[in-house]
């Protein structure tokens, strides 16, 4: 692969990042660590899926992970951004997904008000006669919150909880003129809206809703001569995009039609080689936002020694008889064509109340 | 009672006669330090104690020595117990000792076991500089111990102002003057601690309006895996949110400190909703906290609760407009409405003067449009104008034209299943006809600008008009394609025209376009371009039908002639899969559509 024609200092530092994920909940005298709580567990998650795409699942300790994760959740099913904090939508998925990841989803049972009282959380906040789903009771609407509901939903086994063909006919409607989607309709077309919307057509089982070539032709005029890719027209590029542009790019079948090797080349010169961490440009500061999204793209572009991760539910992807395991309804498996690397299935989930016909069965 | 002895001078002769090779000489009456001092007085009051040390304990002492040493402690735990239980001539003769042996009655203790460190006697302690204050001149420790009682006596205070505030039933009914003396006792009493101590006293707990509340600390949870630090002040106003809103209180104290909460950390979603729910119960004024919210705005510009904020403060508000011949109130009908959506409209301008193409913004402003029905505003289409004027390169400008045009209720259908992206029959024409004249001139001014080509083709899509129309617009910008004299100006015209060919059935100059941009004029985009050759080549097997069965990603080597690639061993004609090179004519002339790509089918 392209690594042997790279030099040393554009390999990845997997051992320095993984260091500074652990180095991440240690760093007590940092402004910017307590400035950040009301993403705690956000953060908590962008590191873990790092540490499990860079194969070093085990560096953050198991049981206080969990411990945390509890602590955020509320009697009403929902979880704060960290003790303390209110309820709401993002927080939720970060939770679930952090205890899929770590394999304690049935702690909501044991420990916690229970995995229905999630489910019903996550339920209450869609709007019944729009099919958009709300951050919290206080209403801020987001595609965001509508894919974090459907993602969460999925894994939790409880689609069946909400108005699917709703969210997907409000999907569509944030449609916009250039192919791409925004956060509301008429909203700009936005990479990272576009993916909410795209992975939730996945979810739902509806891609057949998009647009593929015009959408992936503004995607890929997202990349930039320097390799990098941004979220919109004209403006700068962002390693974050790398993640966001790169898996609706790759869920719609175009990720072809980008310049990979610029784009690993790009971000590898993110990457603080010696502190860890990957910053949004090079030489700038690092965040573990940009560390995660970062090595994520990493992976989807198949870089050597890192684990597939799935577009999709933006995590690790999990091998077929896991999901069957988990109870998980699945509909179909996918490959990507064959580079060298690891093979990606991606696992599409059926959801029970979508108008999905039994031929697409594979 | 024991008759007093003339202690202090008779024991400083007792001192220097004896052999004590300790500190306790003529010199340091004037101790330089206060461990000094302290070691001398210890020297004054336990005269023997350096000598018993010296030969090894009270053995060995000499007889009068030991007895001196035995009564001076006997008496001095006696003295504690305060009674000599002894019989009278006992008693008697143990004075008589005392008072011959000259030793003083008081003096500090005998230290049984090793001294301090640094052979001190005592240790003082350290300052807030982490200095001993055992090595501060006496007077130094003079001013520092007046200092430590002007804390307690401003403690003292502090009580008798707690006792009168509960005796008079809280703080309302007290004078102002009171109170302000208290804030005063307690700025006061902060610094001295500061200074002491290196205590910080946190603003609330110097406020005698919050005493009245507990604060409470962070808990961290089991484990602590994510265990936080703060600044003093955020942890402290942090710990006084946790203890209102445990309590639910909607009060104006409690509005004053969610905007110190957010003005240190605006992105805290939690402690906005709070505020909101304050505003709502107290009825507070919604052009203040607009105006106070502008400014929080224009401080931090990339923060969704703030604009989440703003909006729920319309929604709560926007009932009080009055409906208009029983419509809801616009600035179409309504004077009051309009003056409220430009002042909004003014403050979103200051937002986006700082950054044109803010999503947050951008959004609000969609949302405004929508609910105060601003679509004939002449105002919001000369700023999108304006805009672009200033900055052909703004695509949320160019985004939000597209909304203001072909979403205003006038020229789209409600028909749910147009999409806003398709075709309308409801836009006019002449709507249609202004907005490509538009977007074509802005073109001009930029040809390579992304924005206005994507504006270009979504009003072609909505107006119903074809791509091929656009043919001889796009010739302005590409010159002999093809040729040794080729020249683009505009890639985004290639590849427009590339989708006009191919809508009009003409697949050779499609191709043609396509591939000059995998070659040259869009090379980082070759794998589209490629795709799109693909398309033209083989329609049947391409991806352009959009079925879901499109997520199993093309194969693009199979089935489909892929230019650019060498293959060996294959019968081709010698510009098959070869870019035309300059000069080399029949490569352009030689491809033919049809039959040799059937051929390549076979693979």
């Amino acid at each position: 692969m392209m690594t042997e024609q790279l030099p040393d200092e554009m390999e990845l530092a997997t051992a320095a990042h993984v260091k500074y994920i652990q180095s991440l909940d240690t760093k007590k005298d940092e402004y910017d660590y307590w400035l950040t709580e009301h993403l705690r567990l956000n953060g908590l998650y962008w590191g873990l899926t790092g540490l499990h795409l860079m194969g070093h699942e085990d560096a953050l300790p198991r049981p206080e992970t969990v411990d945390f994760v509890l602590s955020c959740q509320h009697e009403n099913g929902g979880f704060g951004a960290a003790p303390g904090h209110d309820a709401h939508m993002l927080y939720t998925v970060s939770a679930v997904q952090i205890l899929v990841m770590v394999d304690a989803l049935d702690e909501l049972e044991t420990r916690g008000p229970g995995k229905a009282k999630v489910g019903q959380f996550i339920s209450s906040l869609q709007n019944p006669s729009t099919g958009i789903f709300a951050g919290d009771e206080w209403g801020e609407e987001d595609t965001r919150f509508l894919y974090g509901a459907l993602n969460a939903l999925s894994l939790l086994g409880m689609t069946s909880l909400v108005n699917i063909d709703k969210a997907v006919e409000y999907v569509v409607a944030c449609g916009n003129f250039d192919g791409g989607y925004g956060v509301r309709p008429g909203a700009e077309s936005h990479a990272g809206q576009i993916l909410t919307c795209v992975t939730s057509l996945a979810i739902a089982g509806r891609l057949d809703l998009v647009d593929i070539d015009k959408l992936g032709r503004w995607l890929s005029e997202r990349q930039l001569p320097c390799g990098g890719l941004n979220g919109r027209p004209e403006k700068r590029e962002d390693v974050c995009y790398s993640w966001w542009v790169l898996a609706s790019i790759e869920i719609i079948g175009r990720t072809h039609w980008i310049d990979k090797e610029k784009l690993v080349h790009f971000i590898l010169e993110c990457q603080d080689t010696e502190s860890g961490g990957l910053s949004d440009r090079p030489n700038n500061m690092v965040d573990v936002w940009h560390t995660c999204f970062g090595i994520a793209g990493l992976s989807l572009l198949n870089y050597p020694g890192l684990a597939p991760v799935d577009p999709v539910y933006f995590r690790y992807a999990l091998p077929v008889p896991t999901m069957t395991q988990m109870g998980l309804d699945i509909f179909a498996v996918s490959e990507t064509p064959v580079k060298p690397g690891p093979r990606v299935e991606y696992v599409f989930l059926r959801c029970i109340n979508s108008p999905v016909s039994s031929e697409w069965k594979e | 009672m024991p008759s007093k002895s003339k202690g202090a001078p008779k024991a400083k002769e007792q001192a220097n006669t004896g052999s004590n090779p300790s500190s306790a000489n003529p010199s340091n009456i004037n101790p330089k330090t206060i461990n000094e001092r302290s070691a001398y007085r210890y020297e004054v009051g336990n005269p023997l104690a350096s000598k018993k040390s010296e030969v090894g304990g009270v053995q060995g002492l000499s007889p009068t020595e030991r007895a001196t040493w035995t009564n001076l402690t006997y008496v001095r735990k006696a003295q504690d117990q305060k009674r000599l239980p002894l019989p009278n001539k006992a008693n008697k003769d143990l004075w008589k000792s005392i008072n011959e042996s000259g030793v003083p009655l008081r003096g500090l203790d005998e230290l049984e076991g090793l001294k301090f460190p640094g052979n001190k006697i005592y240790d003082w302690g350290r300052d807030r500089a982490g200095r001993d204050i055992g090595e501060y001149t006496p007077e130094q420790f003079k001013k520092r111990r007046g200092k430590r009682l002007r804390v307690t006596q401003l403690e003292v205070l502090g009580r008798q102002f707690q006792a009168l505030r509960r005796k008079v039933g809280g703080l309302a009914t007290l004078e102002d003057e009171e109170i302000d003396k208290e804030r005063i006792r307690r700025e006061e009493l902060a610094k001295l601690r500061m200074e002491l101590y290196g205590e910080k006293t946190g603003t609330y707990a110097q406020d005698p309006e919050w005493d009245d509340i507990e604060p409470v600390a962070q808990v961290e949870g089991e484990g602590a895996l994510a265990s936080i630090a703060y600044s003093d002040d955020y942890a402290e106003a942090m710990s006084y949110l946790r203890a209102v809103m445990a309590k639910k209180e909607h009060s104006p104290r409690c509005l004053r400190l969610t905007e110190n909460i957010i003005l240190m950390n605006p992105a805290h979603y939690t402690v906005w909703l709070y505020r909101f729910s304050i505003i709502s119960s107290l009825n507070i004024s919604i052009k203040n906290e607009i105006e106070w919210l502008n400014k929080v705005s224009l401080a931090h510009l990339k923060n969704y609760q703030i604009w989440h904020h703003r909006q729920l403060l319309l929604d709560h508000f926007y009932p009080l407009f009055d409906p208009v011949d029983g419509q809801p109130a616009t600035a179409d009908n309504s004077e009051e409405v309009k003056e409220f959506a430009l002042s909004e409209m003014g403050f979103l301008k200051k937002m986006l003067d700082e950054d044109a193409k803010n999503y947050h913004v951008w959004s609000y402003r969609q949302y405004l449009v929508r609910k105060l029905g601003l679509w004939n505003l002449s105002e919001e289409i000369g700023y999108v104008e304006t805009l672009i004027l200033e900055d052909v390169r703004n695509n949320s400008a160019w985004s939000h034209r597209f909304f203001i045009v072909f979403s205003n209720p006038a020229h789209a259908s409600s028909n749910p299943e147009i999409p806003a992206t398709k075709f309308d029959p409801k836009v006019p024409a002449d709507v249609t006809e202004r907005e490509v004249g538009y977007a074509k001139r802005k073109i001009e001014e930029a040809p390579q600008n992304q924005s206005p080509w994507n504006y270009l083709k979504g009003v072609l899509a909505r107006g119903g008009k074809k791509v091929e129309e656009m043919e001889e617009f796009c010739l302005q910008f590409v010159n002999k394609l093809g040729e040794a004299e080729e020249e683009v100006t505009s890639s985004h015209a290639l590849d427009m025209l590339a989708e006009a060919w191919a809508e009009k059935g003409e697949k050779e100059k499609a191709d043609l376009a396509l591939r000059r941009l995998a070659e040259k004029w869009d090379r980082i985009r070759e794998g589209k371009e490629k795709g799109g050759h693909a398309a033209l080549i083989a329609p049947a097997h391409s991806y352009s039908s959009a079925t879901s069965r499109s997520f199993h990603p093309p194969r693009p080597q199979k089935n489909l002639h892929s230019f650019g690639a060498r293959r060996e061993g294959r019968n081709r004609s010698k510009t098959d899969g070869y870019p035309p090179r300059a000069g080399d004519e029949s490569a352009s002339k030689a491809r033919k559509p049809g039959a040799e790509h059937e051929g390549a089918q076979g693979e």
